[in-house]
């Protein structure tokens, strides 16, 4: 219960996108198409479990005995990145199928803001390593619900007569505020 | 003091194991590349214009490299290029280089407008709004669609209202063909020797066209009477030569009397620059 719990308030009622404004570069530059954003969203949630999988044991068996936790911020930057690269060699060489469906999805996510702060929370709200990596998944199924909905917002609006001073990112954020008021309804969901 | 000593240390460690890890991975997962893409992508121009219909010239390199595509598909690079990625790849190919021509003489003297367009400068809106801005339904926009789109600075407004192509920067991509909302451009091998209309007016019927354009065919068929090989025939209202039987006798030139037929070796490619709006 307490797992489905640490789940839905990731996915809904503190959504990464809608409630806490993480991610907001790829949520507006990877939502031109649906097809496209769905890819991006799983490419995230890929890489934020591994990311969650890989700095959570580092943190607790590594830095904490070091007594080195002020440097998680460097430590995770750099181990998320090598691990995206390390990821990326193995799928061209071993599932060239899949490293071509992510194509560029997987160097862009890298440094993506959603994914470390889904490591730093692990660590503040002292979660469990099961804990730890339902609440990555949750955020990042989050993050793809968020940027499949304005996606297919996006589809609408350009068939849409947008005021000249609104085009382009300001409707976007209008729009983004929009869903976000709407995802408020869900924050009686949990007490 | 510790504490920072090991902060440094802790981090070079880290530093070097990540980038270890990363210089073993990258020679144990390294992919064999064929370096005959490498190869073929530097003979192409680079340009990345799509004329060949892969994306961009990396796209199209992988595909001759692979056997997915013909070596001739570069026609951005024309008959060298062509020649450079079939000795890469050991096949021949005669190469075709092309340029482009505009089919329309319906400068703003000759050509009547409809009246002054005011609407979104680009030729398609245009089209769209007016079905054309000219009386002529088949003639040039004039709004230099095709000029935006060239990427080799070979097309330019000219004063009178007509795109002009500047043969010498012309590679024979296409793009302005296809951006054409009248279909005006035609490509047409460089040494090509012979007469062509420069009319697309299709209208059938006979001195039709006169109402709207000085320079238009008014479907006379003189041309073809007149024409001591029989190789100028009509196809959709225009006349059309047949250049393996053209000698470049220049009887039709002559005889059109709306002066729409011409020379494509001296009157179009030879022509001289005409002033260019800034």
């Amino acid at each position: 219960m307490d797992l489905m719990k640490i789940f839905l308030v990731a996915l809904l009622v503190n959504n990464v996108v809608l409630m806490r404004f993480l991610a907001l570069c790829s949520y507006v530059g990877m939502t031109n198409d649906v097809g496209q954003s769905v890819g991006m969203g799983f490419a995230v949630t890929f890489v934020t479990v591994l990311a969650t999988a890989a700095t959570w044991p580092l943190y607790h068996f590594v830095l904490v005995p070091l007594q080195l936790q002020f440097l998680q911020i460097l430590v995770f930057i750099l181990v998320i990145a090598s691990l995206v690269q390390l990821v990326e060699f193995y799928l061209k060489k071993n599932i060239p199928g899949l490293y071509a469906a992510m194509g560029i999805y997987l160097p862009l996510i890298t440094t993506n803001c959603a994914i470390l702060a889904v490591t730093f929370e692990n660590i503040t709200y002292k979660y469990s390593f099961i804990q730890s990596i339902v609440y990555s998944v949750g955020v990042s199924l989050g993050y793809l619900l968020a940027m499949v909905l304005l996606a297919g917002i996006r589809d609408r609006m350009k068939t849409s007569p947008v005021p000249k001073f609104l085009q382009g990112t300001p409707i976007l954020f209008i729009a983004t505020a929009l869903i976000g008021m709407a995802f408020m309804g869900f924050s009686g969901l949990i007490k | 003091m510790l504490t920072i000593i090991i902060t440094i240390v802790f981090s070079i460690i880290l530093a070097f194991v990540l980038g270890l890890a990363l210089g073993f991975f990258q020679k144990k997962f390294h992919v064999e590349r064929d370096p005959k893409i490498d190869e073929v992508r530097a003979a192409l121009p680079g340009a990345n214009c799509g004329g060949c219909g892969f994306p961009g010239c990396d796209g199209y390199a992988e595909a001759v490299a692979t056997g997915r595509a013909a070596t001739n598909k570069c026609t951005a690079g024309g008959a060298s290029t062509t020649e450079a990625v079939s000795k890469l790849m050991g096949v021949d190919a005669a190469g075709e280089d092309l340029v482009s021509v505009l089919l329309c003489q319906g400068t703003r003297e000759v050509a009547l407008s409809k009246g002054e367009y005011v609407g979104i400068q680009t030729c398609r809106a245009a089209k769209l709004s007016t079905g054309s801005v000219k009386a002529c339904t088949w003639g040039c926009q004039g709004l230099g669609d095709c000029v935006v789109v060239c990427k080799f600075d070979a097309l330019a407004m000219g004063e009178d209202g007509l795109p002009h192509v500047d043969f010498d920067n012309c590679t024979g991509c296409g793009m302005c063909a296809e951006e054409c909302p009248q279909r005006l451009f035609t490509m047409v091998p460089r040494d090509r020797k012979g007469s062509v209309v420069l009319c697309s007016n299709r209208n059938v019927l006979k001195a039709n066209v006169i109402k709207t354009c000085k320079v238009g065919c008014i479907k006379c068929e003189i041309c073809v009477k007149s024409c001591p090989e029989k190789c100028i025939s009509m196809v959709n209202g225009i006349p059309v030569t047949e250049y393996s039987k053209c000698t470049s006798c220049g009887v039709c030139v002559q005889k059109c009397p709306t002066k729409c037929y011409k020379m494509l070796e001296t009157d179009v490619m030879g022509k001289k620059k005409v002033p260019v709006m800034a």
